[in-house]
């Protein structure tokens, strides 16, 4: 369960109600993710959460067979299809990609976000691929 | 800088997989142990240290906030200037270029830079990786372990899977890396794996997140390692055989193209590699061992690649067509690297590249000595950024010669 600071609560609120949301820098327009604590781009410390389009282009791919660091409930899911999804007019983001074979995964491949609840306050964007 | 520093002695401990039976030393007998070593090989004593410097990288297994004071404090030893790094494994190399500068101006005169952990004895949050939970909290954490991120090799298996995509290379290349590792860790008694394998062994090993396989990884260790710089004046006048510092470079948060949709397979090495050689002025081509940072093999031929030995796209062109081997055309990684040779912890392991690349330069190199070594690279590389590569690129180039 991922920690929900006042920081973070746009994003995690925002995805349990079907949205993905990433900071827009009001003076830049740079699109920061995750949250940042200011523009990466030019320092501006104010950032707005702005709601994102929910289709993206698979950056990379990678196949987990094994579970590692702190997440054995993982376990029953795998192998899980992980990707870094480039969100369109959006960022790069980690995301596990669903409903594909793994074998049939590709790099350029188009997606869309799709949400599940985690909890009472949080969802989780997951991408699958795009239907035509 | 250049030719104002030199290495008078270096230390490896013998490293442990903490097998049921044996004796667990703790962090602090590590460091202790390496700079018990350290100070043999350089004739010199831990009295020699009070009143100058002391660095201390950053371990899991730290249990003081103040971990480089407290370390002092352990060994009994009062120095004027402390560093602690915590650059992953960049520290060591980061180590070197600061505590250089002081000696190079004359703050002190010589340094005892130490780094030691013991990852598979302590509390984490994924046994056998060193990841403490006091350390693993914040947005880093939580934007990615629910995403789907399994770790270390789910992170660089989406570098090597991007990398793989844009250029010439394949697994039988990046096979080679591995094996030549270990053809050398045969050589060396202090690597933790010494049994030679085959190309396809490699392709054949289990997948942990694909394309990375069990033979990309880093055999986890409990163990320390140190070194000894001092100005060239006392280096002359009290070793044998000095390794100076002829250039250096560094890199942090490296980012290629935008910053929101940046090439992740471009690694710092870029600026650091040519930054290094420029103030050493050296060539790559007059590199006589290369001591690449190896947590993967995929990480090896960036490197090759970000420093210069070959154009970019030829990494692995040049791994097929080069004999890598301590009697080849570009020997690579002689001691075994951390693939064969054991990753004593996260921050750790950044010693080896600069220790097997003071032991080349002193002709120690045993078995699988290059012949007439007289200039070495040496990588430091640290951290993960998130979707990208390394937090910390740093070269080094060292010389038996200032």
């Amino acid at each position: 369960m991922p920690a929900i600071t006042d920081l973070t609560q746009p994003f995690w609120n925002a995805a349990r109600d079907g949205k993905l949301v990433m900071q827009k820098c009001d003076n830049c327009g740079t699109v920061n993710f995750p949250a940042k604590p200011w523009c990466v781009s030019c320092g501006s410390r104010d950032l707005e959460w702005a709601e994102m389009k929910l289709t993206g282009t698979v950056y990379s791919f990678t196949i987990s067979r094994s579970v590692a660091m702190n997440y054995p409930d993982w376990e029953a899911e795998l192998p899980i299809v992980l990707c870094l999804v480039d969100v369109d007019d959006g960022a790069r983001m980690y995301a596990q990609l669903t409903d594909c074979d793994p074998e049939k995964m590709e790099i350029g491949m188009r997606v869309q976000a799709h949400f599940e609840r985690i909890s009472e306050d949080a969802g989780i964007p997951k991408f699958r691929p795009e239907t035509a | 800088m250049k030719g104002k520093v030199a290495i008078v002695g270096y230390g490896r401990t013998p490293y442990s997989r903490a097998k049921p039976g044996e004796y667990i030393y703790t962090v602090d007998e590590y460091l202790a142990w390496a700079a018990d070593l350290a100070l043999q090989k350089a004739g010199m004593s831990k009295n020699d240290f009070d009143g100058q410097g002391l660095a201390v990288t950053h371990a899991e297994s730290a249990h003081t906030v103040n971990w480089a004071p407290a370390v002092a404090e352990n060994l009994g030893l009062s120095p004027k200037a402390i560093l602690r790094g915590d650059q992953g494994g960049a520290t060591a190399a980061a180590l070197f270029i600061r505590a250089s500068a002081l000696i190079a101006e004359g703050v002190v005169d010589r340094f005892l830079v130490v780094g030691a952990d013991t990852p598979l004895t302590i509390p984490s949050i994924a046994p056998g990786l060193p990841l403490s939970p006091e350390r693993t909290r914040g947005i880093y954490w939580d934007f990615q372990g629910p995403f789907g991120v399994m770790g270390a090799t789910a992170q660089f298996g989406l570098v090597q899977q991007r990398y793989m995509h844009e250029n010439d290379i394949s697994l039988k290349d990046l096979a080679k890396v591995g094996v030549t590792t270990r053809y050398h860790a045969s050589l060396n008694p202090q690597a933790i794996y010494r049994t030679p394998y085959t190309e396809e062994e490699y392709v054949n090993s289990r997948v942990l997140s694909d394309p990375m396989r069990l033979f990309d990884c880093v055999p986890m260790v409990n163990g320390g390692l140190a070194y000894i710089l001092t100005s060239a004046e006392t280096a002359k006048s009290i070793c044998d055989k000095p390794v100076y510092l002829k250039g250096f470079g560094e890199m942090n948060n490296y980012y290629s193209g935008s910053k929101v949709f940046p090439d992740i397979t471009a690694t710092g090495f870029r600026v650091s590699g040519p930054a290094a050689f420029e103030m050493a002025d050296v060539a790559p081509a007059d590199v006589d061992v290369f001591l690449p940072y190896d947590d993967f093999p995929v990480v090896v031929v960036m490197q090759l690649e970000d420093y210069g030995f070959c154009p970019r796209g030829e990494g692995g062109r040049f791994v097929r067509e080069s004999d890598l081997t301590y009697k080849g055309d570009f020997p690579m990684s002689t001691d075994g690297g951390q693939l064969s040779g054991g990753q004593p912890g996260g921050a750790i392991g950044g010693f080896m590249p600069i220790v097997e690349a003071a032991t080349q330069l002193r002709g120690e190199g045993g078995e699988r000595q290059v012949a007439d070594a007289t200039i070495a690279v040496a990588s430091g590389f640290g951290g993960i950024t998130y979707g990208r590569n390394a937090r910390s690129s740093i070269s080094l180039v060292l010389g038996s010669e200032g």
